[in-house]
């Protein structure tokens, strides 16, 4: 299956806004999707949510490639219920920038925030309160990311908090 | 329980071994009084680690894996991750396939709302239903065992449909079990909905208007009661489920009453899917035509259903070999939950218990 | 002022409690008095696994493919055979089930390819130690037996 191009009124806005910005908007699988720059994230949302009625922040997640130059993927999927339509905006982040937060846009955004901070450790700047959500506070390392062993732990927190050795 | 510098207010902890917070939630409550002035969800105790458990196994291999987000509700999880596998190769389960995997959601759905109105009811005081919903949600439970061989965590869907055919006797005994259900849901309308301490007690509690659960990410029932008509499998049907007539119930204040009454139209709404997609089976095979090695192409899809709480999303990243690169699972219970925040400010610490079972949450999902 | 006489003689309270009323016939107890009366579990029911031999000459079906410990999503299944030199197959020697990681998810019975694992329909598999969960060739061959509870 390939993509192909995905035309219509959001793709339009975006570019007309946006500009350069916005690298690529594809279908895949009859699933729209746009690629922006990181920087042009949030002013997207903001447009999406203003201008085109794009009222629910459904998702936010990452995805680790770690050969990369920029690590990492920032997905955001929104969806419109007068439109009836589910778009997913990506960008990649570069090791030296930090996401904007969401959170003045979308409610919801805050706790997906802190589990892609808690899991990848992807700081977004503004965020009200970032902390980690799924794992202890005092744990060290981001189990979703690549290098992450599977049955990897902090040893440390075990061995504070459990009062054992391993916890394999 | 500790006093803080500010000495009107008393920090309180509720949870994570509370028997009202549905299993290990821990709340941090900051009180006055008798007043709940800021409320803070402590989550994480059931985590897991699914996501990262599926990046290290093949797709057919992590499907057991999902009936153990919601437990209560298996079958949907079931039913959105091998959609979310089919989505990403392009095929589609054969027509008998879809009709069965729309019966056990919907009678999933049924189990999973009967159970949280028994321990709803009981949080609230009311101990009598618990009983009466778990001898319905009993012969939901033996539909399952005698298709699939498991109760709760049923492994009941395939990647491409189904791995069992219907046994014998299986429309029998779901039709036995829509004639008898609607009454039964009529006699808890008569024990709670009719009763004047049950209304009296959640009229106006947790209130959520439309335009906060929209701002929250708030979905399924909790939408619904606060008057948005907006359920997936009318929205984006997928399954087949553009067949079957059926309303989506709504109510409009966005109560704690309402969610309750939403609740109790759904399983009836529920009844009338399962009697319709039971009367017309389609013969043919229960399996698609695919690979023996699920290898979905290069790729990513987001698929959702409607689950018994929501909006349950499955994004898989492919990298075109046996183990999904990523996967995400979008759980519902995670996100309305954090509506306890906005609804809890202000009310008293005894309709906190109240709020938090009409979240209707199942932390297995919330923490993953 | 119906609604004021309903309220004042309690109907609907009285509604409620008509309900539970009702439930008192003994006919309608549902409750199984386990362990003294046992559940009928279903014929697909996964419960302890089992190694089945041949009903006739009583060797065992398996064939050594490993198909099953490649399937399990828990990797607990360890098959260990040998390769016999004048059938060219390989013999089963050894079989491990660690129950105590086992889900009952059934992929390794659906991966069996000669119906020789099976999941059967004992469901009282508990014991006092972990050890005790993991089951060799013998235990899965003689299949689970189940407590009898007398009276
Ligand atoms: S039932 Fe599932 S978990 Fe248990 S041994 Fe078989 S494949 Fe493994
Ligand atoms: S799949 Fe069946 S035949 Fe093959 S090793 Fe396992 S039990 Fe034996």
């Amino acid at each position: 299956m390939a993509t192909v191009p995905w035309d219509g009124a959001i793709p339009e806005l975006l570019r007309e806004h946006l500009g350069a910005a916005v690298l690529d908007t594809h279908l895949y699988v009859d699933q729209p999707f746009a690629v922006l720059t990181l920087a042009a994230m949030l002013p997207a949302l903001e447009l999406l949510h203003a201008e085109a009625d794009f009222d629910y922040l459904v998702d936010i997640t990452a995805v680790d490639y770690p050969k990369r130059e920029c690590r990492f993927d920032l997905v955001y999927i929104v969806y419109s219920h007068s439109r009836n339509q589910r778009v997913r905006l990506k960008a990649q982040v570069p090791a030296n920038q930090k996401p904007l937060s969401a959170v003045p846009i979308f409610l919801g955004a805050n706790w997906l925030e802190r589990e892609v901070f808690d899991m990848f450790g992807i700081e977004f700047a503004g965020h009200p309160n970032l902390t980690r959500i799924l794992m202890p506070d005092e744990w060290s390392g981001f189990p979703l990311r690549k290098d992450y062993g599977i049955i990897q732990m902090d040893n440390t927190w075990v061995k504070n908090n459990l009062g054992i050795e391993s916890g394999q | 329980m500790t006093t803080s510098p500010d000495a009107n207010e008393l920090v309180l902890n509720m949870g994570p071994q509370h028997p009202s917070t549905h299993g290990v939630l821990r709340i941090v409550l900051k009180l006055d009084g008798e007043r709940v002035k800021s409320t803070e969800c402590i989550i994480g105790y059931l985590h897991r680690g699914v996501e990262k458990i599926a990046e290290n196994r093949t797709y057919v291999q992590f499907a057991p894996y999902v009936d153990r987000m919601d437990y209560l509700a298996a079958v949907s999880n079931g039913l959105g991750y091998c959609l979310a596998v089919e989505k990403l190769m392009n095929s589609v389960a054969p027509p008998r396939a879809q009709a069965v995997r729309v019966i056990l959601t919907e009678l999933n759905r049924i189990a999973s709302h009967l159970l949280w109105l028994g321990t709803h009811a009981l949080d609230i005081g009311a101990i009598t239903p618990l009983f009466y919903t778990l001898r319905e949600r009993e012969e939901v439970l033996k539909i399952f065992e005698n298709y699939c061989g498991a109760r709760l965590t049923t492994h009941a869907f395939r990647i491409g449909g189904l791995q069992y055919e219907l046994y014998e006797g299986f429309e029998q005994q779901v039709n036995a079990f829509c004639d008898q259900f609607p009454a039964k849901v009529d006699e808890y309308e008569e024990l709670l909905g009719g009763n004047r301490i049950w209304r009296e007690r959640l009229r106006g509690v947790g209130v959520l208007d439309a335009a906060t659960c929209k701002r929250y990410g708030v979905t399924g029932p909790m939408l619904r009661a606060a008057g948005v008509p907006w359920d997936l499998r009318k929205a984006q049907p997928y399954s087949g489920y553009e067949q079957y007539e059926f309303e989506v119930p709504t109510r409009s204040s966005g109560d704690t009453l309402d969610r309750y009454f939403v609740r109790l139209d759904e399983m009836r709404q529920s009844v009338r899917i399962v009697r319709q997609a039971v009367a017309n089976i389609p013969t043919g095979p229960i399996m698609a035509k695919i690979a023996k090695v699920i290898k979905p192409p290069v790729g990513e899809a987001y698929v959702s259903i409607e689950a018994p709480k929501g909006e349950l999303g499955y994004f898989i990243v492919s990298d075109g070999s046996t183990h999904p690169y990523r996967l995400r699972v979008r759980p519902p219970s995670f996100v309305n939950l954090q509506a306890l925040d906005h609804m809890a400010k202000g009310a008293l610490v005894a309709d906190v218990v109240a709020i938090i079972g009409t979240i209707d949450i199942v932390l297995g999902e919330v923490d993953r | 002022m119906k609604q004021f006489l309903r309220r004042f003689l309690l109907l609907d309270l009285l509604e409620g409690l008509w309900v539970t009323f009702r439930h008192q016939d003994t006919r309608l107890i549902t409750t199984e008095q386990y362990p003294s009366q046992r559940p009928a579990v279903s014929e697909r029911y996964r419960g302890a696994p089992r190694l089945n031999n041949h009903p006739e000459t009583n060797e065992t079906l398996c064939i050594s493919c490993n198909l099953c410990a490649v399937a399990c999503p828990e990797n607990l299944i360890v098959v260990g055979s040998v390769r016999n030199a004048e059938t060219k197959r390989k013999d089963l020697v050894t079989f491990t089930y660690d129950l105590s990681r086992c889900m009952f998810c059934g992929l390794c019975e659906d991966a069996c390819p000669v119906d020789a694992l099976e999941l059967t329909q004992d469901f009282e598999i508990a014991s006092y130690t972990r050890e005790g969960l993991i089951w060799d060739r013998q235990a899965l061959e003689e299949g689970p037996r189940p407590t009898q509870y007398r009276q």
